[in-house]
């Protein structure tokens, strides 16, 4: 790990952010799982308490713009613990096909588990698969999702690029992911909660704060709005367009393949 | 980008959705009727408050709430809150759509199916009761409510008709029915006798004037 403070341009090249810290390139995707594997367990128990339950009410409405029917492909990137591949699982119905991808075997295993609870498994494939280099067949998924996954790739327009590649045409990517608040006030709000409570409850209930530290902090690193927006176009992506939610803490970012 | 904040949206439709699916669920008389809709999409937007939402019938046990839906509607109704309001507890719900505000796109044959639905729905509030706190006294506290909402209705219509009787008949401060119909039968006699009594002047001028002019 390195600190960006003393950074030369040719290292700049050579590193990425890991939070507020600079790291090797080659290293971010081990440190990132190193995290997941450290929450993994508790990641839904977490989710609910750090976002007051919010963060189903985020995923409903991307569900709802996913527009998903029955017979289609759907692949959610970062699927982690499966909550979305559940309910793709009955939208695409016995005919269609939900791949729950996620590059952390820890949460994949959680969220294998989850599925098969929840009685989702004729129609769900689990695969452990980087989403940079998605092992998949050009022009071959209707839909992608990508829920608070994105912050944590390490070349964001690699991953861009790399969902454009499999989805068919007309097929659409939603990226539904934390972001910047729209107000002062509650950006102020935002980051007391942020770095002061978020650590704190994950050092009460996962009896690991610095996992949610990190967990702050790649929000903080992450593109905002419009930026995100200019991404999604820059690796090719039609009709892009994003909606707000929770005054911007959230936004769920449109494109589609042309 | 949209105008309501989507989570709010959303998270107000999660708990109508899901009040929604136990309301269905507590009542079976209507899951076959339900079932005969299965598959069908309904869009209502609401002007008062400019929202979209629109009603996807799964199954005859299932429905779903959404702001954003790309299927097929079946029919498209566009109103205020009062309007949709008066629609919901009308006893002829096709009169509503004919005279009320609302503009309707579509098959209003489902949109019809599906209010008759709703008001034959009959929900078993006991049901819940009894697995909750069990037979004898989720028994008894249901029949506790019942009777309560029995003497509710039964003081609420009699409540009604004594203040009608008071306006009416004591206090005099609107005429009876039946005097109001006899009033306005006796103007509308009275419109038409002056409508006729026109028409003979006129046919009366017409022919002066004719008979001026062959002098």
């Amino acid at each position: 790990m390195t600190d960006d403070t003393t950074s030369t341009p040719h290292e700049e090249e050579n590193t990425t952010d890991f939070g507020f810290s600079r790291v090797n390139r080659g290293d971010k995707a081990g440190m990132v799982r190193g995290v997941f594997d450290s929450v993994a367990g508790r990641y839904d128990l977490m989710n609910d308490l750090m976002s007051g339950g919010i963060h189903r009410i985020w995923k409903r409405f991307t569900i709802e713009l996913s527009a998903v029917r029955t017979g289609q492909t759907v692949l959610d990137i970062a699927g982690g613990t499966g909550d979305l591949a559940a309910k793709f699982s009955r939208l695409v119905g016995p005919e269609g096909q939900v791949i729950l991808a996620d590059i952390n075997a820890a949460m994949l295993t959680v969220g294998r588990d989850r599925l098969i609870d929840k009685g989702a498994t004729g129609n769900v494939q689990v695969v452990q698969a980087d989403a940079q280099a998605l092992p998949f067949d050009d022009n071959s998924i209707d839909c992608i999702t990508i829920a608070f996954g994105l912050r944590n790739v390490t070349d964001k327009a690699m991953a861009l690029r790399s969902m454009l590649r499999v989805l068919r045409p007309g097929g659409r990517l939603l990226v539904l992911e934390f972001s910047t608040p729209t107000s002062a006030l509650l950006g102020k709000l935002y980051d007391q909660y942020s770095f002061q409570i978020l650590p704190a409850m994950g050092r009460l209930i996962a009896q690991d704060a610095e996992s949610y530290r990190y967990l702050a902090e790649s929000i903080r690193q992450h593109p905002d709005q419009e930026t995100l927006l200019e991404m999604m176009e820059v690796a090719g992506f039609a009709n892009c367009r994003y909606h707000n939610m929770t005054g911007g803490v959230v936004a769920l970012h449109q494109g589609f393949k042309a | 980008m949209t105008q309501h904040d989507p989570a709010l949206i959303s998270a107000a439709l999660a708990g109508i959705e899901r009040a929604l699916n136990q309301a269905i669920a507590l009542s079976p008389t209507s899951h076959d009727e339900l079932a005969g809709l299965a598959g069908t999409v309904l869009g209502v937007e609401v002007t008062t408050v400019d929202l979209t939402v629109y009603l996807d019938i799964i199954s005859g046990t299932e429905a779903r709430l959404m702001t954003h839906c790309e299927l097929p509607t079946a029919a498209f109704v566009r109103g205020t809150v009062e309007d949709f309001a008066s629609l919901a507890s009308s006893k002829d719900p096709a009169a509503v759509l004919i005279n009320s505000g609302i503009e309707l796109e579509g098959n209003s044959g489902s949109l019809i199916a599906l209010q008759q639905v709703i008001s034959r729905m009959d929900i078993d509030w006991e049901a819940p009761l009894v697995a909750t706190l069990g037979d004898v006294m989720g028994h008894q506290i249901a029949e506790t409510l019942r009777s309560m909402f029995r003497w509710g209705e039964s003081a609420h219509s009699s409540l009604r008709r004594q203040i009608s009787e008071f306006v009416l008949e004591e206090a005099r401060l609107t005429p009876p029915k039946a005097e109001l119909e006899y009033f306005f039968d006796a103007v509308q006699s009275l419109s038409m006798q002056v409508d006729r009594v026109q028409n003979k002047l006129e046919k009366l001028r017409a022919k002066v004037e004719q008979k001026r002019g062959q002098a």
